[in-house]
């Protein structure tokens, strides 16, 4: 036999409408801004001009235009120049030699530019950029 | 001849406070986070082996038109430096992360004057990058 129960209708107070919809506009709001961000990070000491021009022709120089991958005047693919740049970095002990002089022409696209800047980290490598206004940066 | 004034007395429902901190502890949220660069349009670049950054004391783009911008705001690039130099003030190294956000198409001649502008102001450099699902040498 089943038994009739009474219906309960408890409607949620109306004047709470607005406050739950302000929280939930906080609450994605808080999301959207709290999305963590991956990257690579690069130590930069400061801008130095280099001031002997003969020590930088002994250091590694890598130029990158759009198409191509120059090592010491090598043209290579991104593969053979990690191998090619790891086992030059390999020889120098001391970390004034480790220092690799990039140049990369102005139509560079930054993808490359980026590849390129983790390898020679991930080889060892100082990065240094060589600006075409003759400025020369550090990078670790 | 004074008139007695009824005195009124006007309480804050003690029920309400619950949602009167929540909402506050938002809003302190939301203020720590006012470099807000949400407005620029970019799209980062790809890359393996990236890693979770850490909170930076500034943010630098390069939006798809190549404008600089510094911490939201348009900026020149020869401009970058003196300013990122007055944010990072005394800030010792290994805490002056700044955040680069470079629209994956630019080119050299658009991003190296702002990485060399974040080098002159000592700046801890940042490449904002999005992983690579599929890693392949191009």
């Amino acid at each position: 036999m089943k038994l009739n129960r009474g219906k309960m209708l408890i409607d949620p107070p109306a004047s709470a409408s607005s406050d739950i919809a302000f929280i939930l506009i906080i609450f994605f709001l808080v999301c959207a801004a709290v999305q963590p961000e991956t990257g690579l990070a690069q130590v930069l000491p400061k801008t130095e001009e280099q001031e002997e021009k003969t020590k930088q022709s002994q250091n590694l120089e890598v130029s990158i235009t759009p198409t191509s991958i120059v090592l010491n005047g090598s043209p290579l693919q991104l593969p053979e120049f990690a191998q090619r740049l790891t086992a030059a970095l390999q020889q120098k002990t001391k970390e004034a030699d480790r220092i690799v002089v990039v140049k990369s022409s102005p139509d560079t696209p930054y993808p490359t530019w980026i590849r390129v800047s983790q390898i020679i980290e991930q080889a060892g490598g100082i990065l240094t950029l060589e600006l075409e206004s003759n400025r020369t940066i550090q990078v670790d | 001849m004074k008139l007695p004034r009824k005195k009124l007395t006007a309480s804050v429902p003690s029920f309400a406070m619950g949602d009167i901190g929540f909402l506050l502890l938002i809003f302190f949220v939301i203020l720590a986070r006012a470099q807000d660069d949400s407005h620029i349009q970019w799209e980062p670049a790809k890359l393996a082996d990236v890693e979770m950054a850490a909170a930076p004391l500034a943010s630098v783009a390069i939006d798809s038109g190549y404008k600089a911008y510094l911490d939201g705001k348009e900026i020149a690039p020869e401009e970058i430096a003196a300013r990122l130099s007055t944010i990072l003030g005394d800030t010792p190294a290994g805490q002056r992360n700044v955040f680069l956000k470079i629209h994956r198409e630019a080119t050299a001649k658009n991003f190296e004057p702002v990485i060399a502008a974040i080098s002159e102001a000592g700046g801890d450099l940042v490449h904002i990058l999005e992983p690579e699902e599929n890693p392949t040498a191009p």
